[in-house]
């Protein structure tokens, strides 16, 4: 059954925002943020408005109910990954749940010498914490370069030093080239032949891949899975680390506050056990509530029915706008398993120059290194323009922004 | 002398007329990209972190001295006409002054120009960035 889009946008009121050009938003920039539905924003604005209190270690009752509301916000988001609630720690987002994991697992378990494999893919929040790391602990960083295409990883080349790999970092699906990276095998690869045959470790930056992917943390194989709510119609500030049960008790506490203490003293304390004890200081109460509201409503939905709408448009705005003279789409939008993220660049109009003429348009587009400068030196550019499509897109969006982007190549190129 | 709403050097005050008779934000990027050409250029080959404006999103550079006569001059470029363009008219706006005029030259024609409405924030900011190191150079000339 095809999405009834019409019945969808009427659930997220800034689609129908008239921007201060006069003309109607076309919003593009998806693979930054989503937009949020109403119910999103009124499962927030219920918190504040009926029960706003701080959680845990309080009896009345608004604290019971926003206890409880924060902990079942938990048990749903965990139930849509499929992990266990316990495994699940929140974060402030992708970012810090990369750096949670470099900070409580890589440095109690990553010595001098051991051997990081990342990526020439990766978004900086999936560089920069190893960099830190590797700085202070002596770890080697190795990277798996694009393949010839720079559309895909040289799996040749990260099977060359996998052996020699202590924990494999990889994006899942390309912010930057809206590729799905072939996951399955290189978490294969990482647990038959890493660290000597004695298995690797494995992160994923799903950050993207949560926008259409339902993930299955307890199917995947992959020992972290770092992730946004903003990208799925949730709130921004607030996010998850997924950690499997092994690599659980191998991690030590990050940082210390309130509520991830069992008992202090004034010289030492007793921790809690996971996921409090990972979650110092006042949580993300209504963040949590707001991400189990987005997660309620595309429930209602088929995800693959939703990736394919995605991806539909993606395709079509690529191949449409590859035909323009001048334009260079980068990516392989042919890909089934892709996202709905579209970069592309003229040879003579400038990116930033390019994006103005669109908002001026009403088309919302992004602009820019996308935090990904390895992976734009890799292409030989500084910055790339990138549409990318969510579920609220609709075919005549994105005609009207192929049309409005072919008007602006012919008034300045 | 001191400048400000109403009060503008006239080569300023030609652009700000142009400018209102342009609601459309197309046309008003369309009048900045071609501004970019009339922008008295720093060359590529001396642009260096010390000519680098911080701030803006694309490569800005620009080089502020005094004329033989003791004016001011800002020569500079871009990689990205609108930003080139506003060099343009900032240059409008202060090359021939004294610099000590420059160093307090008000940064509010831009809200007579209608810019500040139709550029984003890091457009903008980039703007400000740039206009503020015009004004400390010039700052620094008129007490050299």
């Amino acid at each position: 059954m095809a999405l009834d889009l019409e019945a969808i946008r009427a659930d997220f009121p800034i689609l129908s925002r008239v921007l201060p050009s006069g003309k109607q938003l076309v919003y593009l920039d998806n693979a930054a943020t989503t937009q949020k539905p109403r119910q999103v924003i009124t499962a927030i604005s219920d918190y504040y408005e009926q029960y706003n209190s701080n959680v845990h270690r309080a009896v009345h009752t608004l604290a019971g109910e926003a206890t409880a509301a924060y902990e079942n916000a938990r048990i749903t988001i965990a139930d849509w990954f499929t992990v266990n609630p316990d495994h699940l720690f929140f974060t402030s987002g992708t970012t810090e749940a990369i750096n949670l994991a470099a900070h409580a697992w890589g440095k109690a378990n990553l010595h001098k010498d051991d051997v990081i494999l990342l990526t020439e893919m990766e978004h900086h929040s999936d560089l920069v914490p190893w960099q830190m790391l590797a700085e202070e602990r002596g770890v080697e960083l190795r990277f798996v370069p694009l393949s010839d295409d720079n559309n895909s990883l040289d799996m040749e080349a990260l099977e060359s030093t996998i052996d020699e790999v202590q924990l494999v970092c990889c994006v899942h699906t390309s912010n930057v080239l809206g590729v799905r990276n072939p996951i399955e095998r290189i978490i294969e690869l990482a647990k038959t032949r890493g660290n000597g045959g004695k298995g690797a470790a494995v992160l994923l930056d799903c950050a993207q891949a949560v926008s259409h992917d339902r993930l299955g943390f307890d199917t995947m194989g992959a020992d972290f899975v770092a992730l946004s709510a903003h990208k799925m119609c949730g709130p921004t500030g607030i996010g998850a680390l997924l950690v499997a049960d092994e690599r659980i008790s191998e991690m030590t506490h990050f940082m210390g506050g309130g509520d991830m203490i069992r008992e202090t003293w004034l010289e030492r304390s007793v921790y809690q056990d996971a996921p409090h004890r990972f979650e110092a200081g006042t949580p993300k109460i209504s963040a949590a509530i707001g991400w189990a509201a987005a997660i309620d409503w595309l429930g209602q939905f088929d995800m693959e029915e939703i990736k394919e709408h995605i991806l539909g448009l993606a395709r079509h705005t690529a191949a449409e706008i590859g035909k323009l003279p001048g334009i260079i789409v980068y990516g392989d939008h042919g890909d089934d398993l892709g996202s709905g993220a579209v970069s592309f660049l003229h040879d003579s109009i400038h990116a930033e120059d390019l994006a103005h003429f669109l908002d001026a348009g009403g088309f919302a587009v992004r602009t820019g290194h996308h935090c990904a400068q390895p992976l734009m030196r890799k292409l030989g550019v500084t910055a790339t323009n990138r549409a990318s499509f969510y579920l609220y897109n609709t075919r005549e969006e994105a005609d009207a922004f192929i049309n409005h982007l072919q008007g602006v190549i012919e008034r300045l190129a | 002398m001191s400048y400000g709403e109403g009060n503008w050097p006239e080569s300023l005050q030609l652009v700000i007329e142009e400018f209102s008779d342009v609601f459309d934000a197309m046309e008003r990027y369309e009048m900045l990209y071609e501004f970019a050409s009339e922008c008295d250029p720093l060359s590529e080959d001396l642009w260096c972190e010390e000519t680098r404006v911080h701030g803006c999103q694309s490569e800005a550079h620009i080089i502020c001295s005094l004329n033989d006569d003791g004016t001011f001059k800002m020569i500079g470029s871009a990689d990205a006409q609108i930003v080139q363009g506003l060099m343009a008219i900032a240059q409008k706006a202060v090359n021939g002054l004294p610099p000590s005029d420059v160093a307090d030259f008000p940064v509010t024609f831009t809200r007579e120009l209608g810019l500040m409405d139709s550029l984003s924030p890091n457009r903008a900011n980039g703007f400000l960035n740039m206009f503020t190191r015009v004004r400390q150079d010039a700052r620094k000339l008129a007490e050299a």
